[in-house]
């Protein structure tokens, strides 16, 4: 098992607890929308430039990931 | 190719292919322009989508974020195992994927018989309707890829077998994209109402 990977893995699940943690804490807002959203592109990151190991790939794979995954969100959030 | 020396810089192989990523990109914009609709009509009725997505198990959702994470996780080591020459070892972690697949299966259909059994269906409201359609549609990958994931580890454990790195890459991609597009259902369905 490499160490990024695992540690990857520990962020992630953090990362999911925590977003759970949050959202029963917190009431709805706008505030709260972002930052789960926020945390979620985090956890979609580490899982495609690490897990997918698109850290590897030529940067049109990682524009185009972070574009897409960037238009998404804000049309979420905004 | 069958070879464990893949140059991932060239624009033309990405980890897992080309024709794996153009599926990548056309599902994450598919269910991206379904999550955008969705949020639309949230919206337009707030007060509707926070008092369903209220009856939404929120428990339910971390644990079936950790079952594929955590299958995700061993798909990246199976990987990483396949290019070390460990084969055993690489189809070990192929099957620990599939439990993890497997558990997500289990719980989203205890999920699925609650929902049935209170009476919530697709008609209910429109809320329901994207839970439904999103989720069904999600779990559909889901079974895809464990069925690819039985038919690659198949392949790469028998005699003889051809199955090179990009056959387990190809698969891995696939696998991978099923939690990407969980990572955006999840907080959207679950979470943001």
């Amino acid at each position: 098992m490499k160490k990024t990977l695992f540690i990857t893995y520990g962020l992630l699940i953090v990362l999911t607890v925590s977003t759970a943690l949050i959202s029963n804490t917190m009431s709805v807002s706008r505030i709260l929308i972002i930052l789960i959203m926020g945390l979620s592109v985090l956890k979609f990151l580490l899982v495609s430039f690490e897990f997918m190991d698109l850290k590897k790939a030529h940067s049109f794979w990682k524009v185009s990931l972070i574009l897409v995954l960037g238009l998404i969100i804000l049309g979420i959030v905004v | 190719m069958n070879t464990l020396k893949i140059n991932y810089k060239s624009i033309y192989y990405p980890p897992g292919g080309i024709l794996m990523w153009i599926i990548i990109f056309l599902e994450l914009i598919t269910f991206g322009m379904a999550l955008l609709a969705f949020v639309y009509y949230g919206k337009e009725q707030p007060e509707l989508f926070h008092q369903s997505r209220l009856q939404l198990n929120t428990t339910f959702g971390v644990i079936n974020t950790i079952f594929l994470l955590t299958s995700g996780f061993f798909m990246a080591n199976s990987v990483l195992e396949f290019k070390n020459n460990n084969r055993l070892k690489s189809s070990l972690y192929f099957k620990l994927t599939m439990l993890g697949g497997l558990l997500f299966l289990i719980l989203k259909s205890v999920e699925y018989y609650h929902k049935m059994e209170s009476g919530i269906t697709p008609e209910t409201n429109v809320f329901f309707a994207f839970y439904w359609l999103l989720t069904a549609f999600h779990l559909i990958h889901v079974i895809m890829g464990l069925v690819i994931l039985i038919w690659t580890n198949y392949g790469m454990t028998k005699k003889n077998s051809d199955t090179g790195i990009d056959d387990i890459e190809a698969c891995a991609a696939f696998w991978h994209m099923c939690d990407l597009i969980w990572l955006l259902l999840f907080p959207v369905l679950y979470l943001i109402f």
